[in-house]
């Protein structure tokens, strides 16, 4: 029983660096209505960023992720001036394969770059190790999840209370009517990407922090953060956050509990992408619906 | 029937009598570079025939991959000969097609992309799992015809010969009218009365056995294969590339693409041996902001409305009316 508490405890751990990469993935999909492919790499940037503010200049991961969303914030905006805005009217297939191009320039821009070994943060507290009662906690992982928790509820506090989130949440629902009544339409496309740039940025950060820096990491974020955006339904943020903890500790549960379960629950996770897929996509809803 | 000649037979007569004896005029190397641009063709115009329906597949590397492990199976394990594990490639990789598809291809766009992706993901798991698999260390098979070169050629030759005359054929039939249809408008299409799921799984299939046997003569070329390599994701990115690059919905487009990023590969592999795939990232994005159409694209809008052009239309099909993509 207790091995099984720490398999859910993990789990749940785990979901913080999901919920917030999800997030901005919902964002994006939600507003620009534009699937970015390329959205796990700048969580990828931002775990190298935030290794390498560690490793050359000795800052704190804690310091480093306002400095990875700015950063990601300004190339997110940087690449939707000069890429995304282009397509916009374009069918979903160019879109689709331009988003895929910049995913495949930059993992690979990073292969060679820094190489293919992965890097890590490895902070004072990284390898401490809370106990709670018969169940054991990786501190990282503790910080991180708690971060997740925070941010998210500023970024709803964000999206439900300020005249920016009010005005992506209007254009999420109608483009035109939006428009119509005075918002500039492009300049919430442009902030809305950055937002979900830094979201993933920091996820980035933490990711360093828990695991590590790798420059393939991007896509299996990318997949993962899909997955939980589509098993939400597409216009449930709130869903955003139960379909991550889902994932993180079914993940966590097949890791423990079935033999070989590491190199298996990668396999168990893809099934879970196309069964939701399958099963959830039928009704896409509308953004935001409550 | 007889017809007039034209200038598309001519050119497919030539371009035959290129393709048969070319291969005795070229150094070893050389046509082994050959036999690697044949592959790719047959990769990037089989997987332009799905997306004339309006569907990206992320999947052709797991049918590849599918392929590969499936003929080097029968030969290891069946004792199959060189062609039957051909044919069980090709059963096997449109069987998972069929299979994938009846679940997926009701899907649109980006969950089909994404739900196909997975799929090839999956398959590298169970390749690196599995117990009859080999795991990580893979396959390996002795080399076909002996490592006879020159019979390889011809063998790929001909699996490229056939899917040209596959995706020549579709256009030209119902069926190429029917995929521009589900392409411009699925519902405009369904009240024409195309069934469109049974053509899109139709199209599938047919574009998923093709990098299946490309994956069987790959494993057979080599002579070992391992699952990182079967089911890489670069695969699927280098196929998808070359078809666009060289202009999508079309035959000579796709072949075309194939011709000039392979040779620019194998150039380029030789300088940056790692991340050379960061081209093709660079190259996708730049060919859908800057010439959509790709470089038949290009080349149709220079030649105007010229006899250039009606040999090209022959090629590549026929123009496509309207702004409907």
């Amino acid at each position: 029983m207790e091995v099984f508490f720490q398999a859910l405890v993990n789990g749940i751990l785990r979901s913080g660096l999901y919920v917030l990469t999800s997030v901005g993935l919902a964002l994006s999909v939600g507003v620009l209505k534009i699937v970015n492919f390329a959205h796990g790499e700048f969580l990828m940037l931002g775990a190298y960023l935030g290794v390498f503010l560690f490793v050359f200049f000795g800052v704190d991961p804690l310091l480093s992720l306002p400095l990875a969303a700015a950063a990601l914030f300004a190339l997110g905006a940087v690449v939707y001036r000069c890429t995304i805005r282009h397509v916009l009217g374009a069918p979903e297939i160019n879109q689709m394969l331009l988003t895929f191009g910049i995913s495949v320039f930059i993992q690979n821009m990073a292969l060679i770059l820094w190489t293919g070994d992965p890097r890590a943060i490895n902070c004072a507290y990284r390898s401490l190790t809370l106990h709670l009662g018969g169940v054991n906690a990786g501190m990282g992982r503790f910080i991180t999840f708690a971060i997740a928790f925070l941010l998210i509820v500023a970024l709803y506090m964000v999206l439900t209370r300020t005249r920016a989130g009010k005005a992506m949440q209007a254009v999420s629902q109608s483009r035109d009517g939006a428009g119509l009544v005075g918002i500039r339409v492009q300049k919430v496309y442009l902030y809305t990407f950055g937002l979900s740039a830094a979201l993933a940025g920091m996820a980035g950060v933490m990711l360093s922090m828990v695991l590590y820096a790798q420059p393939a990491v991007g896509l299996e974020f990318t997949l993962k953060a899909f997955c939980i955006v589509v098993m939400a339904g597409l216009g449930n943020v709130g869903g955003v956050i139960w379909a991550s903890l889902l994932l993180g500790v079914a993940e966590s549960v097949v890791g423990t509990f079935v033999p070989q379960g590491s190199g298996w629950s990668e396999g168990v996770f893809f099934i879970l992408i196309l069964a939701v897929l399958v099963f959830r996509s039928r009704g896409v809803g509308q953004w935001f619906a409550q | 029937m007889v017809r007039p000649v034209r200038p598309g037979h001519v050119f497919g007569v030539l371009a035959a009598g290129f393709l048969a004896l070319v291969p005795l005029a070229v150094d070893p190397y050389l046509l082994h570079i050959i036999i690697l641009i044949l592959m790719s063709a047959v990769m990037a115009l089989s997987w332009d025939l799905l997306v004339r329906t309006g569907q990206l597949s992320l999947a052709h590397a797991g049918f590849f991959g599918l392929g590969a492990y499936a003929s080097a199976l029968a030969c290891n394990l069946l004792g199959a000969s060189w062609w039957v594990s051909f044919l069980a490639a090709g059963l096997v990789g449109g069987a998972a097609a069929l299979g994938l598809g009846i679940i997926t291809l009701r899907l649109h766009g980006m969950y089909f992309a994404i739900a196909t992706l997975a799929f090839a993901e999956v398959l590298r798991t169970v390749a690196l799992q599995a117990k009859f698999t080999g795991g990580a260390v893979g396959v390996t098979l002795p080399a076909i015809f002996g490592g006879n070169r020159l019979a390889a050629y011809y063998l790929v030759a001909a699996i490229f010969v056939l899917c040209l005359v596959v995706s020549l054929g579709l256009q030209k039939s119902r069926w190429g009218l029917a995929f521009q249809a589900i392409r411009a408008r699925q519902a405009v299409a369904e009240v024409l009365g195309i069934d469109t799921v049974k053509t899109k799984l139709a199209a599938f299939v047919i574009s998923s056995v093709f990098p299946s046997l490309v994956g069987a003569f790959y494993i057979h070329y080599v002579t070992y294969i391992i699952p990182y390599e079967a089911f890489s994701l670069n695969t699927s990115v280098s196929a998808l590339v070359m078809s666009v690059f060289g202009g999508i919905y079309s035959t000579a487009g796709p072949v075309i693409g194939a011709v000039v990023l392979k040779i620019l590969e194998e150039y380029l592999k030789s300088a940056i041996v790692y991340g050379y795939t960061v081209i093709y990232g660079l190259i996708l994005a730049l060919v859908i902001l800057f010439m959509p159409n790709g470089l038949l694209g290009v080349i149709r809008r220079a030649a105007g409305s010229g006899r250039a052009d009606q040999i090209l239309r022959w090629v590549g099909g026929r123009k496509r009316a309207g702004a409907s993509d």
